[in-house]
């Protein structure tokens, strides 16, 4: 009973602080990078796709650390599927 | 003993006939969003998953395929070299890590060739991940 109150209290405190945060933010927010993007993309790096354009051009070391990580999921899941006599 | 009840269960004539169907046209879905990822929504990781996707439903086909899992991770690990080092030109040519190695001022139909090479292999590379991940349970499910 106490955890499952701990829990609501805690539910209710971060959906607080999210409205705050939320309602904070609306001063602050700008168009600068959505401008910025739209009217250069297709220029400065040949893609129409505004998406490819940032993954594998503004933002390339981002997509190649995420294949990184696929390489590293995909070779823990084959480290521990062997048996222990297979790796010793 | 079980596993082969199992099989006889789940792979019914229709869903084979279906399946030998719907493989090669898959496969050319997967590839032209790969290719047309610069034009088109999708992209590198997006084909690639049709494309792993059409490569596992040849396990409804033939149920007892054999794929060799230490060939496929190799080519996976030369592919995130290449990556690396197709990303890594630019310092050569601009000095920066990491962006397209044409310089700046040269037209779009240059700088084209830079997407659709990362885009291909990011692709083929993630088919290949899939593949992997899901060939080593079917694996694990046999023994």
């Amino acid at each position: 009973m106490i955890k499952k109150i701990a829990l609501v209290l805690m539910l209710i405190a971060i959906l607080i602080t999210f409205s705050l945060t939320i309602q904070e933010s609306k001063e602050y927010l700008d168009c600068f990078s959505k401008d910025y993007f739209v009217s250069k993309t297709f220029r400065e790096t040949g893609s129409k796709n505004i998406v490819t354009g940032i993954y594998l051009d503004y933002r390339l070391f981002d997509s190649i650390f995420e294949a990184g990580i696929l390489l590293v999921v995909v070779s823990g899941i084959i480290f521990m599927s062997k048996k222990d006599e297979e790796v010793l | 003993m079980i596993y082969e009840e199992v099989i006889t269960l789940k792979t019914s004539r229709i869903l084979i006939c279906i399946s030998r169907l719907l493989y090669p046209f898959m496969l050319l879905f997967g590839f032209y969003i790969i290719i047309n990822g610069h034009t088109s929504p999708g992209g590198g990781f997006q084909g690639g998953a049709i494309l792993a996707t059409a490569i596992l439903i040849t396990y409804f086909i033939d149920p007892d395929r054999i794929t060799n899992l230490n060939l496929l991770i190799k080519i996976e690990k030369v592919l995130f070299i290449l990556i690396l080092v197709i990303g890594s030109i630019s310092f050569f040519t601009k000095n920066v890590f990491f962006t397209n190695f044409i310089s700046i001022e040269s037209s779009t139909t240059y700088k084209k060739i830079f997407l659709i090479a990362l885009n291909f292999f990011i692709g083929i590379k993630v088919a290949l991940g899939l593949v992997t991940v899901f060939s080593t349970f079917i694996k694990e499910g046999r023994s």
